[in-house]
């Protein structure tokens, strides 16, 4: 029977599978960070266990590190003791640490794919939900809560019910490759799908689009997977992934041999069973903007904010929500997205803070200035990622073009650093959640590209990207 | 199991306004549970009672797998959410550490409880009463990893 890849990978991890009942599944990398492990460090103590392969296990801090001078101490104690213990216990527990001042820090869902951790045919779980991300190099990749962790950390194992199986297709040319980006690409999916479409499967996104997109745009699709409701994404790796992988810090030495098995089995068969199937265009696809309070809630730069009875098309709850958001994010319908005004903008996070991002910022903002309303941060997702821009002289760009140029880490994505958006401020922030209160309490986000971010910025308010000379 | 409600008429609670980003850094749960829901609802805090049941629509817990979201519902006394669909990585933390029971009702189910509203709920039967409205609804069974999770009492407990 032909089999999908989430099918080969599922397969080929089985330790115990029973019945109609749970299976239980090997984990090939276990990424670790300060936020959701403390609590599962304290589990194996109490039981006195032991990391069950710390070689497989690979910790770093990015959630609440400040992303300001790293030689100044950090200022919250609660931040600062969370990172202390996430110290202690890669110390207690022999787990590799990228630490603050590791030149290997960063988003660990950065980190994991730079560092060559990040392999195609492998598990890899995370106590965080974007580790989908990871799928873009054809890795069965999900987040887990702290049980979870606990458990992977004792036993290098996991209990999984079988995901169902999403086929995404991307199909088609798009005109302008710069002003319509792999973000743009994601978020028409989300909205067209919805929050939940994607529930209890994962999903594997193929066609002629997503072969010709690169590595780190890849990981853009599969790391907002979740944000589609689904567990996982995956891409099935190609020449673009092993070009990529070769020679990275971790990479396995026997690397070439296993190209050749990755090419020959990770893909999905012809006639594969998929439980469910989309397919989007994206030769008429446009810029999208984020209006409301969850990743659907987006439109054309070139659209309005919607009326919430046209959006809900007789569903009343969604009406009932659209209202909702409409209030917290203080708009009104029929307003051109492109008459919104920002005061902030935010350029970072596991979804858009790679080098490739932050060259495309680049084209925009050089020798140009921010707008004076607004304050604008871009945040590289890790430290290597900061060495190869300075490198490229983008540093210089950004600041010259008024731009702070930040340390690595979450930063603003979550708010649990010192990066928080103020009470009513509005962000166009290239993160992946626009929920209530997410960037701090009553701030509101508009999720866009980093292209989008850098001309709103500029601007001081959203712009037809496709307007401006990005080649 | 018997509890009183606190309704949201609401798709897409998610875990950011279940407990905001910025309290992850509470190690202390009692702590945490001071802040759930802090996000969507400033008085639930105030209002929350030992036992009590959340009733929302879709998707309940959608977005980070922080198990601080169940964990702040549990500790504030919350012992079930009943909702009309669940995010699957919220859905299996409440059930991994035997934190509260996720429950799935159907649209009418969901439209039939009101806020307040005192419910008996007895998982062997799949059924919820409504003692309020002395009305009874039929719950989705649990799978048989979940049941069994449940029924040990959380993941460490579980063996095949």
């Amino acid at each position: 029977m032909p089999k999908t890849l989430f099918d080969k990978i599922w397969d080929s991890h089985v330790i115990v599978e029973q019945k109609n009942g749970p299976t239980l599944l090997y984990v090939d990398r276990h990424l670790v960070h300060e936020v959701t492990s403390p609590q599962a460090f304290d589990g194996l103590r109490i039981n006195k266990r032991k990391v069950r392969r710390p070689d497989l296990t690979f910790a770093t801090m990015d959630h609440n590190v400040p992303t300001s001078d790293r030689s100044l101490p950090i200022i919250d104690q609660i931040s600062a003791r969370q990172i202390q213990v996430l110290e202690k216990n890669c110390k207690d527990f022999d787990i590799q640490l990228f630490d603050i001042n590791s030149p290997n820090q960063g988003i660990v869902h950065v980190i994991g794919p730079e560092l060559g951790i990040t392999l195609p045919g492998t598990t890899i779980v995370c106590g965080d939900s974007h580790t989908s991300t990871h799928g873009a190099f054809g890795a069965l990749a999900f987040g887990i809560g702290t049980s979870d962790v606990e458990h992977v950390l004792a036993t290098q194992c996991i209990w999984m019910e079988k995901l169902k199986t999403f086929e995404i297709k991307i199909e088609g040319k798009r005109k302008n490759k710069h002003a319509v980006t792999a973000k743009d690409i994601i978020l028409s999916i989300i909205r067209h799908i919805g929050t939940a479409g994607g529930a209890g499967t994962v999903i594997e996104y193929s066609g002629e689009t997503i072969s010709d997109l690169t590595m780190e745009q890849r990981m853009t699709i599969c790391n907002m997977s979740i944000e589609g409701g689904a567990r996982a994404g995956l891409i099935a790796p190609d020449e673009k992934t092993f070009e990529y992988l070769k020679g990275r810090k971790y990479t396995p030495k026997n690397y070439d041999d296993l190209v050749d098995y990755w090419s020959e089995n990770l893909k999905s068969d012809p006639g594969a069973h998929f439980d469910k199937i989309f397919t989007l265009h994206v030769d008429t696809i446009s810029p999208q903007v984020s209006w409301g309070t969850n990743p659907a809630m987006t439109t054309d730069v070139t659209g309005i904010v919607p009326f919430p009875e046209e959006y809900a098309k007789g569903n009343l709850d969604e009406e009932k929500s659209a209202i909702k958001a409409l209030q917290y994010m203080d708009l009104k319908p029929g307003t051109p997205i492109t008459d919104i005004s920002i005061d902030r903008v935010f350029i970072g996070s596991c979804t858009n803070s790679r080098l490739e991002d932050l060259i495309e910022v680049s084209k925009v903002v050089k020798r140009k200035k921010v707008s004076p309303k607004v304050r604008a941060m871009i945040v590289p997702g890790s430290q290597l990622v900061k060495k190869q821009a300075e490198e490229l002289g983008l540093d210089k760009i950004f600041k010259e073009a008024n731009f702070e140029w930040r340390e690595s880490g979450c930063s603003m994505c979550l708010g649990m650093n010192p990066d928080i958006l103020a009470a009513g401020e509005r962000c166009a922030s290239t993160s992946n959640r626009n929920f209530e209160g997410r960037q701090g309490a009553g701030g509101r986000t508009h999720l866009v590209s980093p292209v989008m971010a850098a001309a709103a910025a500029l601007a001081g308010h959203f712009v037809d990207v496709r307007e401006l000379d990005l080649n | 199991m018997k509890g009183n409600v606190i309704k949201y008429q609401r798709d897409n609670i998610d875990t950011d306004v279940i407990i905001p980003g910025p309290y992850l850094k509470i190690h202390d749960y009692h702590e945490l549970a001071k802040h759930a829901m802090e996000g969507l609802d400033k008085d639930f805090h105030s209002k929350v009672k030992e036992g009590d049941f959340i009733v929302a629509g879709r998707n309940f817990g959608c977005g980070s797998s922080r198990e601080h979201a169940p964990i702040a519902l549990a500790y504030s006394g919350i012992k079930a959410v009943l909702a009309v669909s669940f995010a699957r990585i919220f859905y299996r933390n409440a059930v991994d550490g035997a934190f509260l029971l996720p429950i799935e009702i159907d649209d009418s189910t969901y439209n039939n409880i009101s806020d307040k509203d005192s419910l008996e709920i007895n998982t062997e039967k799949n059924e919820i009463k409504n003692l309020t409205k002395n009305q009874t609804y039929k719950m989705k069974p649990f799978s048989e990893l979940i049941g069994k999770i449940i029924a040990a009492g959380g993941l460490f407990n579980y063996k095949p």
